[in-house]
């Protein structure tokens, strides 16, 4: 179900101040809610938007994955099968297909289509926490309380490598645009860059006091690393030469693993959820805070951005349940 | 084609960097520019007088140490040339971070890959491809994605248990490279690599039990009644990789299901396997070296006695070859006497150097003007340095250079190197162990001989690349090996033009006309050559037990690491051709004696080829390459022409030697003809179409024969319809002797032993057909002898036959009345084997002696007259596009027969 909001006043950005300065070169953005989409019965864990920009697909302890329509904002269908809560659903890059991420030590390849599960991969010993394709959507990666990073073969289902990947449970996985890399970020404080193909780890990258990683993600290039550490900060990496060239600060991140995102479809924007109930948007070069979404009334954990249109979803934990979706004109 | 046009283009504008091909591939320090650039006034390294002859160094791929901060190389997968784009001016510590506008979205666009890409592809996917053809019931439905949990291990033994999981865990990391690296840019170099480290791993699984027979006999069967189909496809990948570098260990491990599969699985299998492909293929076969000027003799010093036990390395032979692209090769091998037993490393030494000294007084005082280069790996470049400090040669190129002894560096003040006089050219790997890059700086400074260094980046004495750096810069050791190979060119041909350019421009000018020809060699596609055997299961070829060595020979040209079959045939004939010319025309007018019937043949091949229209030739191929396939015959056929021929040709002339007047009369008129068409047959298409087209009378004859066993039409007497017609026959008539699978004895016995039956059968064929009267008399001759050395060669074990040519050779050469310079002078100036042959009766006799032993005797005479081993199969032309490099394992023993010093 999904509730349209008339106006743009809940969506407005409480640092008009910062508008006066006329000589900022990118614009601010103007996110203001468009829709909110109640279904989920229990607290939403992942919200992510297919590649062709059609559909909105969301995860939740309910242990179901829901599919929007982004146009208005409709549902569309659910898909069960797992036993346990969702941590984390993605997309196909032809999105025809879901993976998913579950607490029942599963991950579960849905075709989105028929609603059906193609393929149950089994064989991680923990909750598994996050998953990805990678560009060709021929290989899974997932990450898990296991400590455990693994590799699947889509086709068949099989998991062709474990790596042994970190000393606590990993909180992403990646791959970059090339499908060449993948990164791992985990609560041992570490990223670590490993060769898709060999699994090799060719870098690690740590921070100096070593806070636990909670999200990390390449640039849409894969030229940098996003990641974001539970000190309440988000960071931009050159991991080719393990150098931080960016530091985004002002939210407030110390318990959840929240999803942070590059947006690029109108300014440079970084795009994350935060423990104080809203959605926080920085200027990648900048770094300041150019806009706040206020209107989830908990933890926003999963905010994302649209492939090719100034929109962005986000959802949030127990207290809220629902997801919105913001739209802005740049 | 449409993709043709700009595969020219790009040719051509590889053409148009420079001297090297590859040059844009390699990072070369180019510092010395740099001064010139800043420094107009700047005089060159070698203005004064006093000046050290080190020539600047040349680095081929070595990645300049300021860069070497960046060290996930891996994740940028592109050539090295644009590697370090993303490395911007952030590394500068005066900018503060937000200064920098960081740009997350543009991809750094990914630069074309110096191979042809499609063709990479394309014969990378080759196994995946044909796949089925390894299933041993190709009808049952293929095991299911989830077969892995369907197969039945009850009753497996702990060793089998192992075993199967071990190639079941490299075959899931070759899963994972394949799929992780699909869509890159270079996929081929990174699937290439990953193939190899899945063999890799394979091997050693298999070596962890010995190669215990059994167990690896019952693996290959259970692998590939299980395997999911893409499993299987990666794990015929890694056989295709290993069978070429251990063919017997596998051919050993799939004899097991040769015999369960039947004969088209197991023919189509050996044939998938018969060479692992390479990525630069379409390249490197397109953009062949030119010959030096000046033609020069290239004497290649062999790094140790030459040892039956010890092969001379696949590396080194491949070499050999490569060189012989550029002039014509003559291997110096070191035989020691006794075994070697109670033959200290001194006098050994001594002997190796005897034997190049001597090989290089000999060639001086046969051919005054031809200049000589030295070359040599490790040892032999030593023996190369300090030979040229004894002899006059024109230059020396030492690939890989021994520099660090226990004594530490060499060149001290004694040392007699320093003395060297000659233009000297070291090639070493940068990761050499004999050999450091600044050592050899410091050494080259005390050369008084022009010098100059290439360092290879990451490559190792023997100038091998590592895995990372084909990783990380998208190379291939063949792609390497070419730059090595052009870095030679380079330097050589410097020294040679500075040297008396006396060289005439005839041989170059026919150089380039032979290049013109096209040669398109597109064959590794089995695409269409397996499914029309697939499609004819009936067809008598199919019945043959496939023996791997039989079928191995159905290679392709266009996948050998170098396509350097291609490269070598050419340039050989082109080699011959001008000295051929006076005496083959000469010949034409003489009225033919036994020998010289034979003799002509073959020194008429390249004239003829030459007149032939390219049309012809065209059709031939077309032939060749339709009818190929269609049986494990002719393409074995094709690598063994050779041998089959140079036997005939021995046998004739022992024939002719031994009872001159029945049967000297019987090649001279046209009863001659079945023989020479043997021979024509036998030693490839080129020659036959020469045959053909210079004695079209043989042809129609050749076309009667052939009319009875086969039921192809002899529709005319063309070149390509005779080749028809012989290779049909020669399918219709081979199964009536079933072909034994032998792996035991070398499989250059079995190619032997293949040909052999081949003619035999074939003759057998022949009285029963209308072929004209003489036709009975030559085959009646000619059948015995075959079959009689065949047996011979067949119980005779292989240390044997691979022992006694050498002996043979020495003897028959000392034996022949003019010796061995004029053995040598022949063959260099008319070219012709056969004159060889003919000139040395003492050969002839011997062969004729000892049946057993002729086969290997004339092999040898052979590889001298052409060293190079492709050369040496197809000694005829291009009509050999496809003919192909010998079977790998035949490789060793045939190369031993390399004459020390002919």
């Amino acid at each position: 179900m999904a509730t349209e909001e008339a106006g743009d006043s809940k969506g407005e950005s409480a640092l008009s101040s910062s508008a006066n300065r006329s000589n900022q070169v990118p614009e601010k953005p103007n996110y203001a809610l468009r829709f909110t989409l109640l279904g989920h019965t229990e607290a939403v864990s992942s919200v992510k938007f297919s590649p062709d920009g059609e559909w909105l697909a969301s995860s939740a302890a309910d242990k179901l994955i829901k599919i929007w329509s982004v146009r208005d904002g409709k549902y569309e269908k659910t898909l069960c099968g797992h036993s346990l809560e969702i941590s984390d659903v993605a997309w196909s890059s032809d999105s025809s297909r879901l993976v998913s991420a579950s607490d029942d030590k599963t991950l579960k390849i849905w075709e989105v289509r028929s609603g059906k599960c193609l393929k149950t991969l089994k064989g991680h010993s923990n909750y598994v926490f996050c998953c990805n394709f990678n560009p060709l959507s021929n290989l899974i990666v997932s990450g898990s309380f296991d400590e455990s990073v693994k590799i699947w073969e889509v086709e068949t289902g099989k998991c062709l490598k474990t790596l042994s990947a970190h000393s606590d449970p990993v909180s992403a996985v990646h791959f970059n645009c090339s499908g060449s890399l993948i990164v791992s970020g985990s609560y041992d404080g570490l990223c670590r860059i490993w060769d898709a193909a060999s699994g090799q780890c060719l870098k690690t990258l740590v921070d100096d006091d070593n806070p636990p990683v909670s999200f990390v993600q390449f640039s849409p290039n894969g030229k940098y690393i996003l990641t974001a550490t539970l000190d309440s900060t988000l960071k931009l990496w050159d991991y080719s030469r393990g150098r931080c060239l960016k530091t985004y600060t002002g939210h407030k991140n110390e318990k959840y693993c929240i999803f942070a995102n590059f947006s690029v479809t109108g300014g440079k924007w970084i795009v994350s959820g935060s423990e104080d109930n809203m959605v926080y948007i920085w200027n990648l070069q900048t770094k300041e805070i150019v806009q706040k979404l206020q209107g989830h009334t908990d933890v926003v954990i999963s905010a994302t951005c649209h492939p090719t249109e100034n929109i962005i979803a986000s959802a949030a934990l127990e207290n809220d349940k629902t997801i919105k979706l913001w739209m802005s004109d740049h | 084609m449409a993709h043709r046009g700009g595969e020219r283009d790009f040719q051509t504008s590889a053409r148009r960097m420079g001297t090297s091909l590859l040059f844009q591939l390699s990072v070369h320090e180019r510092e010395l520019d740099l001064v010139f650039l800043d420094h107009s006034y700047a005089k060159p390294w070698s203005a004064h007088p006093d000046a050290s002859s080190a020539r600047p160094t040349r680095m081929l791929f070595v990645t300049p140490r300021r860069q070497h901060e960046s060290t996930i190389q891996m994740m940028d997968k592109h050539l090295c040339c644009v590697k370090y784009v993303w490395s911007g001016p952030i590394s500068s510590p005066v900018y503060s971070e937000s200064d920098v506008p960081i740009d997350v979205e543009t991809v750094t666009s990914t630069p074309v890959p110096l191979y042809d890409n499609q063709k990479a592809r394309s014969v990378m996917n080759e196994c995946e491809r044909h796949v089925i053809f390894a299933r041993t019931d190709a009808d049952a439905p293929p095991p299911p994605e989830d077969w892995e949990d369907h197969v039945n291990r009850t009753g497996w033994t702990m060793a089998q248990n192992k075993l199967f999981n071990k190639i079941l865990k490299a075959l899931q990391s070759d899963r994972l490279a394949r799929l992780a690296n699909e869509g890159a840019c270079n996929e081929p170099v990174l699937r290439r690599v990953a193939v190899d480290k899945c063999a890799r791993r394979v091997r050693q699984a298999l070596a962890s039990v010995s190669w215990d027979t059994k167990l690896i006999q019952w693996l290959h069967t259970t692998l590939v009644e299980t395997l999911s189909l893409p499993m299987l496809a990666a794990y015929l990948d890694a056989l295709q990789t290993l069978k070429g570098k251990i063919p017997t260990l596998i051919d050993r491990m799939l004899v097991s299901s040769h015999t369960k599969t039947g004969a088209a699985g197991a023919e189509a299998l050996s044939l998938l396997l018969k060479r692992p492909w390479d990525p630069a293929v379409g390249v490197l076969s397109h953009n062949k070296p030119s010959k030096l000027p000046g033609s020069p003799l290239i004497l290649i010093a062999s790094s140790g006695p030459s040892s039956s036990v010890f092969p001379t390395s696949r590396r080194h032979r491949f070499w050999q070859s490569q060189l012989s692209c550029l002039g014509k090769v003559i291997p110096v091998s070191t035989h020691l006497l006794n075994n070697g037993s109670g033959v200290g490393v001194l006098q050994c030494l001594e002997h190796m150097i005897g034997a190049v000294r001597s090989k290089v007084l000999e060639i001086h005082s046969h051919f005054p003007h031809k200049p000589i280069v030295l070359i040599g790996w490790n040892t032999g470049a030593l023996v190369a340095c300090h030979v040229s400090v004894m002899e006059y040669v024109t230059a020396v190129v030492c690939l890989g250079f021994p520099l660090l002894t226990v004594d530490g560096p060499r060149g001290d003040v004694d040392d007699p190197l320093l003395d060297m006089k000659t233009p000297v050219l070291f090639v070493i790997g940068q990761n050499s162990l004999q050999c450091h890059p600044e050592a050899m700086e410091d050494f080259r400074e005390k050369i008084r001989a022009e010098n100059s260094l290439v360092v290879v980046g990451g490559a190792d004495d023997n100038l091998r690349i590592s895995k990372a750096k084909k990783k990380s810069e998208g190379l291939t050791q063949s792609m390497v090996d070419r730059c090595i190979q052009d870095e030679i060119v380079d330097f050589l041909t410097g020294v040679l033009t500075r040297a008396e350019g006396h060289m005439g421009s005839e041989p170059r000018d026919q150089d380039a006309e032979k290049k013109k020809k096209p040669r398109d060699a597109a064959r590794r596609d089995l695409a269409f050559e397996v499914p029309e055997r697939g499609s004819r299961p009936a067809s008598p070829a199919a019945k043959l037990p496939a023996s791997p060595s039989g079928s191995e020979d159905l290679s392709s040209v266009s996948s050998s690491p170098t396509s350097s079959p291609k490269t070598k045939v050419t340039t050989v004939t082109s080699a011959q051709k001008s000295s051929q010319i006076g005496s083959s025309q000469l010949l034409k007018r003489h009225v033919q004696r036994t020998e010289a019937v034979l003799t002509h043949k073959q020194a008429q091949v390249p004239i003829s080829s030459e007149q032939t229209e390219e049309v012809e030739k065209e059709d031939l191929r077309v032939q060749l390459k339709r009818h190929h396939p269609s049986s494990p015959l002719p393409g074995s056929k094709a690598s063994k022409r050779p041998k089959i021929k140079v036997s005939l040709i021995s046998h004739g002339d022992a024939a002719g030697g031994a009872c001159a007047p029945s049967q000297g009369g019987a090649p001279e008129v046209s009863g001659g003809k079945p023989v020479t068409m043997t021979l024509g047959q036998a030693s490839g298409a080129k020659e036959l179409t020469g045959l053909l087209t210079t004695a079209k009378s043989s042809a129609s004859s050749e076309g009667g024969l052939s009319a009875s066993p086969a039921s192809s039409a002899v529709s005319s007497s063309t070149a390509p319809s005779a080749v028809h017609t012989l290779q049909s026959r020669l399918v219709a008539a081979s199964p009536g002797n079933s072909l034994p699978g032998a792996t035991s004895a070398s499989s250059l016995l079995q190619g032997l032993s293949f040909s052999l039956q081949d003619i035999s059968s074939k003759s057998s064929g022949l009285p029963a057909s209308p072929s004209p009267g003489p036709a009975p008399q030559a085959t009646s001759m000619k059948l015995p002898t075959p079959m009689q050395s065949l047996g011979a060669i067949t119980t005779g074990t292989s240390t044997i036959v691979r022992t006694i040519p050498v002996a043979t050779t020495l003897s028959s050469l000392g034996a022949t009345p003019g010796g061995k310079p004029t053995a040598i002078h022949q063959l260099l100036t008319n070219g012709g084997l056969a004159k060889l042959a003919s000139s040395l009766p003492g050969l002839a006799q011997i062969s004729n002696q000892a049946s057993g032993l002729k086969v290997p005797t004339t092999i040898t005479l052979t590889l001298r007259g052409q060293p190079s081993r492709i050369t040496t199969l197809s000694p005829v032309g291009s009509g050999a596009a496809l003919s192909e490099e010998p079977a790998p394992q035949a490789l060793p023993s045939s190369s031993q027969r390399l004459p020390p010093a002919p």
